[in-house]
């Protein structure tokens, strides 16, 4: 079990890590300010640089932040519902079919782009009962899911990739969908993502309880008095909310939702009062980490957090299913 | 003649064409321990499922104190009928004082407890009378096959319901803590007067733990009493099919099995 001290110091640390990490991310780039000269910059006085910064690297700051947040709680809602430590809205395609969407409707139906956000969760919901309905078979086997999600995760990846070389990657909104590229974001965007975020992550806590009793044998729960199937679908809705609301703005993240969860948990523990709040920290560190690194490696040239992302998740999941045993949290 | 708890009415189930129960009549009479008995496949899951809202019937209906168990709320029924399922599982950190404290979900709405100094003395209560509360600071993982069948039966107690069902609690157990248990489940009848309905395996600890035994067969119930009056040598063969010896051991029958 984990010692309470251990919990708040995991806290604590990684608190102090995101602050610093925030400090360095808007220092990263050609243009430098000191925490005094941005702090005065934003609230006393006006600054050319804090400004210049304020306009450009804020709005992806913040949105690594949000997304992040709401990628992992997607992940342990998903994990909690699948009673599998490998469910992952990058993994199982809930993110590519939330992209395809948004990809079609920034293509396609520009006018609607302010309800962009909705018509992701609608492609990232489609992905979740795809995948969830053909990997049941009196009952939710880890592999299998994972299998299934494989493959749905492929198909729409697929035609999303087929849309974008069809139209020679013409459609530069919907590109930035497919590639992940939050170089160009806005505070426009920001702001899109802010409220479903918070409206998914506010919703999140209030499933809490009931993420912890599905931990439990179903039929347990079920004598508790918990309506089990219910409970699942209304945790499924804000997971899927959470990671198609920042599919739409950043595009898809995997192993977000993977790796993030499964550290949280060793630093944690189980309990989901703990882990979501936790979690929602550590992936707010995460996805930053990830962008901001892609700036620094190979700068001026950019590498976009998807990628690096992809790049350090593939291993660890290799390492997570070599290592998984047969039950979720057991 | 005692009352009802549960009855069950013209019961029948099938799974996917293949009929399990048929017209299935029982009673289950107040305050007494009452076991099912069954060669394998005769339909007790199923009734043990039905009776706990884990299926619904096709046909007939069970009611809970003259009320139709379809028509409750879990919840409410979680107030009403504890359980025991045969297999559990839990989160591996998970300590035993939290997990007895989930018995009390059922009474807390959004999450919150209405009365915690309630929940917390029914927690204690169970733990103590499970002889768990010196593990309550443990992970339930560390703890040993019939310690955590004990820390499963605590969360049921703290439902605090009048009723309680287990499903083969004694199975995966070595004979120490077979007996542990059902002695348990004998003290929670007698000294609290909880009304108990189980799914053993083992034909004479029914026997001699058991006010009443209902034996199934194919899907119906064959027989329904008191095991001195009900069980012969007649009774095992149509259950289970073989020829074996029935002995009397303090007043009870005893089959020989073997």
């Amino acid at each position: 079990m984990v010692s309470s001290r251990k919990k708040v110091f995991s806290f604590a640390i990684t608190a102090l890590g995101l602050l610093a990490l925030f400090l360095a991310a808007v220092n990263t780039g050609s243009l430098k300010v000191t925490p005094l000269e941005l702090f005065k910059g934003l609230f006393i006085a006006y600054s050319e640089n804090v400004a210049t910064i304020y306009d450009l690297r804020f709005p992806r700051i913040f949105i690594a932040i949000f997304g992040g947040a709401a990628i992992a709680v997607s992940g342990v809602l998903l994990q909690a519902v699948m009673k599998n430590p490998l469910a992952d809205p990058g993994v199982i395609g809930v993110s590519s079919g939330a992209s395809l969407t948004a990809v079609l409707i920034t293509a396609f139906a520009p006018t609607l782009y302010f309800f962009t956000p909705l018509f992701a969760f609608l492609g990232g919901m489609t992905a979740f009962l795809l995948v969830y309905s053909l990997s049941w078979k009196g009952g939710l086997s880890p592999l299998r899911m994972i299998l299934v999600g494989v493959a749905v995760n492929a198909m729409f990846t697929g035609l999303m990739s087929a849309f974008n070389s069809g139209t020679g990657s013409s459609y530069s909104g919907a590109a930035s969908i497919v590639n992940a590229n939050i170089t160009m974001k806005t505070w426009d965007d920001f702001q899109t993502l802010l409220l479903y975020v918070v409206i998914g992550l506010l919703a999140s806590l209030f499933v809490l309880g009931p993420c912890n009793l599905l931990a439990l044998e179903d039929k347990t729960a079920r004598g508790l008095g918990v309506n089990v199937t219910r409970s699942r679908i209304i945790i499924s809705v804000i997971a899927v909310l959470l990671a198609s609301i920042s599919t739409a703005v950043i595009g898809p993240i995997s192993f977000l939702g993977l790796i993030v969860p499964h550290i949280a948990r060793l630093l944690v523990g189980s309990n989901h009062k703990v882990l979501v709040p936790y979690s929602i920290l550590l992936g707010a560190f995460t996805l930053l980490l990830a962008d901001t690194l892609g700036r620094t490696i190979a700068a001026p040239y950019e590498i976009s957090a998807s990628v690096i992302m992809s790049v350090a998740g593939g291993p660890f999941f290799i390492l997570l299913l070599r290592r998984s045993r047969q039950g979720y949290g057991q | 003649m005692a009352s009802k708890v549960f009855t069950v009415r013209n019961l029948s189930f099938a799974y996917g064409g293949q009929p399990v129960l048929r017209d299935l009549d029982l009673e289950l009479h107040e305050g007494k321990i009452t076991t099912l008995i069954g060669a394998n496949g005769c339909g007790k899951s199923t009734l043990f499922n039905l009776m706990t809202k884990n299926l619904k019937p096709d046909e007939g209906e069970i009611l809970l104190r003259g009320g139709n168990i379809a028509g409750m709320r879990l919840k409410d029924f979680a107030k009403e009928v504890a359980i025991v399922h045969q297999y559990n599982t839990a989160p591996a950190d998970l300590s035993v004082e939290k997990l007895v404290g989930y018995g009390r979900t059922p009474y807390h709405t959004m999450g919150l407890s209405p009365d915690p100094q309630g929940d917390e003395e029914k927690i204690r209560w169970a733990l103590e009378i499970t002889h768990t509360y010196k593990h309550k600071d443990k992970p339930v993982s560390e703890l040993s096959g019939g310690q955590k069948q004990r820390v499963w039966i605590a969360m049921a107690l703290a439902q605090d319901t009048k009723v309680l069902f287990l499903d083969e609690p004694t199975t995966y157990l070595d004979i120490r803590y077979q007996l542990q248990i059902l002695k348990l489940i004998r003290q929670l009848n007698r000294e609290y007067g909880i009304t108990i309905l189980m799914v053993l395996h083992d034909i004479n600890q029914s026997l001699y733990y058991s006010d009443e035994i209902i034996a199934m067969k194919d899907g119906r119930m064959i027989a329904h009493g008191l095991p001195e009056e009900i069980v012969t040598g007649e009774l095992v063969q149509e259950i289970y099919d073989v020829g074996l010896a029935i002995r009397d051991v303090d007043g009870k029958p005893f089959v020989i099995p073997v």
